[in-house]
């Protein structure tokens, strides 16, 4: 019997990890390749995450940190009144206009960014083909995408595929800014990411709950784990809580936002839907969206109501608000939880200051939003810049940092952000790696030294 | 000699492990998840081990025992961290019964907990790989190489390979043995890991001669082989004793 629990246990976690994982590589590999080429050192890019202060190599220490805090603020600044805009267009409705945005911001990032990375190999490795061709490859490389991100209809393999490659293309980009400011950014948007998920007032809290109040689906960009298909929702649900250590019975998984209500449901099944978003961190536009999205199915025994089985959970929206009709809620809930969780999730809302994007994190059954694929992308290749060892380095402080968030996510049930762990963790080892590992795994390997 | 020469050192020191992962680990989640965790653990053993270090390196002087009591300190501190390690896997197994049972699932069976120390000993033993012989290999994909003093018949990259891989071996076997150890509260396999991880450990200080790596190499090859039989025959008779009973 292939019994073992052990090839049930922390697939939602490892579903979360490979797509991470996977953009990182790509990631590494990219600048790896690409910056040994462009010695060339073009010309900083000027962009919304630099507006302040250039970085030169020769400026003192002082002048770069000042000069890089500036940087860092003004870009949180610019996210946050981005993000506060798109939440009162989201309160007056504009959702279309926010939908739409989403996708010419996807289309913009595919094809200028993506066709500029894509020039970059051409000429790095210098692969023989036309204009034309190119052109044409081009095309249909971006309308695959904005049609894979958008629509409904498209495997969610592909869907999966295109997110990771917009945050494979939108991180490639940002390891372009200089060092300090990389830095700093990155520690001031993992801030600015708690304050703005977790601080009553938040605009991501805002915008989720806002949305769980609406039954909508935000308009955002989200990474969204494939729910594996037809397993049992037992099992499934309370992994992640064995993780922790058997803690609950419900087991919920989750990252993000966790909307439940159970207002009038109680007696039934109570449905717990956990939600969650990840917060999304634009681009140099600055731009985020929240999202949120319903999880996964929960198995929860808890009370022997009548349907009492398991619960799927489906878009917060499918559960919310229903009381009524409860038969309806679990007839949706039984047929078409895949679905829903599908057509959930993604729109993006990208602001564009300097044409940047903004990504927004999903929810998945675990979602994720991208914006975490692409700042996590962002600290393992600036990593990656300096030496393969702190690649390896950070790599497993964000993965165990990814790992920490969705066992919290799992204890605290609502919606949590995904950068702050991850990332103070990542610098936290880049430095330690750099100034403490190095010199001593140098020293002693030189002397073909192991241990 | 440039990518191609890279890849073929990564994957002389990791090739097996890489092998071991596709076949084993790769398809449950979980064993994934312990893969990952114990890498960090020897991460973290590495950090500490460097930062108390931090302040001597580097070592002007060239007598060898500096570089012992470095290694002795190093191994003594992994094995305190390994006992830690196996602390954790108990409370960890027995949440997962606790779990089987309600899912009514099974509950672990030995070959489960054989992998899963499997797993945790491959999370070490690539950890090991990866900082001590991948994260030098950058140079290497370059058109050059590099051939250290002490042992000038052979490209360093190549050594450091060469090394790591018998380490990998040492480092994914041996837990297998610890936990093994631990489980039954055989004194004889809770030595036999410290003590073989040590001699491995003082094997290397061979290389400090010069042309010592003709001869310690083999002998860290030994070692690697010791570990590698002693694992295989406790396993089995750990699995036939299973099965009669």
């Amino acid at each position: 019997m292939d019994g073992s629990i052990l090839e049930s246990i922390g697939l939602e976690i490892i579903g979360v990890m490979a797509p991470v994982s996977i953009c990182m590589l790509l990631v590494v590999l990219l600048v790896y390749s690409l910056s040994s080429s462009s010695s060339s050192a073009a010309a900083p890019i000027r962009t919304a995450a630099n507006l302040v202060y250039l970085e030169t190599p020769s400026d003192s220490t002082t002048q770069k940190l000042e000069g890089a805090l500036l940087n860092a603020l003004v870009f949180v600044i610019i996210i946050s009144i981005v993000t506060f805009l798109l939440v009162l267009l989201y309160y007056y409705n504009f959702t279309n206009f926010l939908k739409n945005y989403t996708r010419f911001s996807a289309f913009f990032v595919l094809a200028a960014m993506g066709g500029s990375i894509f020039l970059s190999i051409i000429q790095h490795f210098s692969i023989p083909i036309d204009s034309i061709t190119c052109f044409v490859l081009l095309l249909n490389f971006t309308v695959v995408g904005v049609l894979s991100v958008f629509s409904r209809a498209v495997p969610i393999f592909l869907k999966q595929g295109f997110m990771v490659a917009l945050g494979i293309i939108v991180a490639a980009w940002f390891t372009n800014l200089p060092e300090w400011t990389t830095w700093v950014l990155l520690i001031a948007l993992a801030l600015y990411d708690l304050v703005a998920v977790l601080a009553p007032g938040g605009p991501l809290k805002i915008l989720v709950e806002l949305a769980s109040s609406r039954d909508e689906e935000l308009p955002a960009l989200v990474y969204e784990a494939r729910p594996t298909v037809s397993r049992n929702s037992g099992v499934r649900g309370s992994n992640l809580d064995l993780l922790v250590g058997g803690f609950s019975d419900s087991g919920s998984v989750e990252l993000q936002v966790v909307p439940r209500n159970n207002e009038s449901d109680l007696e039934n099944s109570d449905y717990t839907a956990v939600a969650i978003r990840n917060q999304s961190e634009v681009g140099i536009g600055g731009e985020e969206g929240g999202e949120t999205s319903p999880l996964v199915p929960n198995s929860r025994e808890r009370q022997s109501s009548s349907s009492g089985s398991s619960e799927y959970s489906v878009d917060t929206s499918g559960q919310y608000g229903h009381g009524h009709g409860q038969s309806e809620i679990v007839a949706d809930e039984e047929r078409s939880p895949l679905v829903e969780l599908l057509g959930l999730e993604g729109e993006r809302e990208p602001v564009g200051g300097d044409g940047s994007d903004t990504f927004v994190t999903a929810t998945r059954g675990i979602k994720l939003g991208l914006g975490d694929f692409i700042f996590y992308s962002v600290l393992v290749g600036r990593a990656a810049m300096y030496d393969l060892m702190t690649v390896y380095a950070c790599y497993l402080a964000i993965i165990s940092g990814l790992g920490c968030t969705l066992i919290l996510l799992a204890v605290c049930r609502h919606a949590l952000p995904a950068l702050p762990i991850s990332i103070i963790l990542g610098v936290v080892f880049y430095f330690l790696t750099r100034l403490l590992m190095e010199p001593f795994i140098v020293g002693t390997s030189t002397h073909l030294m192991m241990f | 000699m440039t990518v191609a020469a890279g890849i073929g050192y990564a994957l002389l020191a990791l090739g097996p492990s890489l092998s071991l992962f596709v076949a084993v680990i790769s398809k449950k989640p979980f064993l994934i998840l312990t893969v990952l965790s114990s890498t960090l653990v020897w991460l973290i053993s590495l950090i500490v081990l460097s930062g108390l270090w931090r302040g001597f390196l580097p070592l002007k002087t060239t007598a060898w025992w500096p570089y012992g009591i470095l290694i002795l300190t190093s191994v003594a501190f992994q094995e305190g961290l390994r006992i830690l390690f196996w602390r954790v896997y108990q409370r960890l197994e027995d949440i997962l019964d606790a779990f089987a049972d309600r899912v009514s699932k099974p509950r672990l069976f030995l070959t489960d907990k054989m992998q899963i120390a499997l797993a945790g000993g491959m999370g070490h033993g690539v950890a090991h790989a990866v900082f001590f012989c991948l994260s030098l290999l950058t140079p290497a994909f370059g058109p050059a190489t590099f051939y250290v003093d002490k042992c000038s018949q052979i490209p360093f990259f190549l050594v450091s390979a060469i090394i790591a891989l018998a380490f990998v071996t040492i480092h994914t076997f041996s837990m297998v043995i610890a936990f093994n150890g631990y489980a039954e509260k055989n004194i004889v396999d809770q030595l036999f890991v410290p003590i073989v991880h040590l001699i491995s450990g003082m094997l290397t200080l061979i290389n400090l001669a010069s042309g010592g790596c003709v001869v310690g190499i083999p002998l860290l090859y030994f070692m690697a082989l010791l570990t590698l039989m002693h694992c295989g025959k406790m396993v089995w008779r750990r699995l036939t004793e299973n099965q009669n009973r």
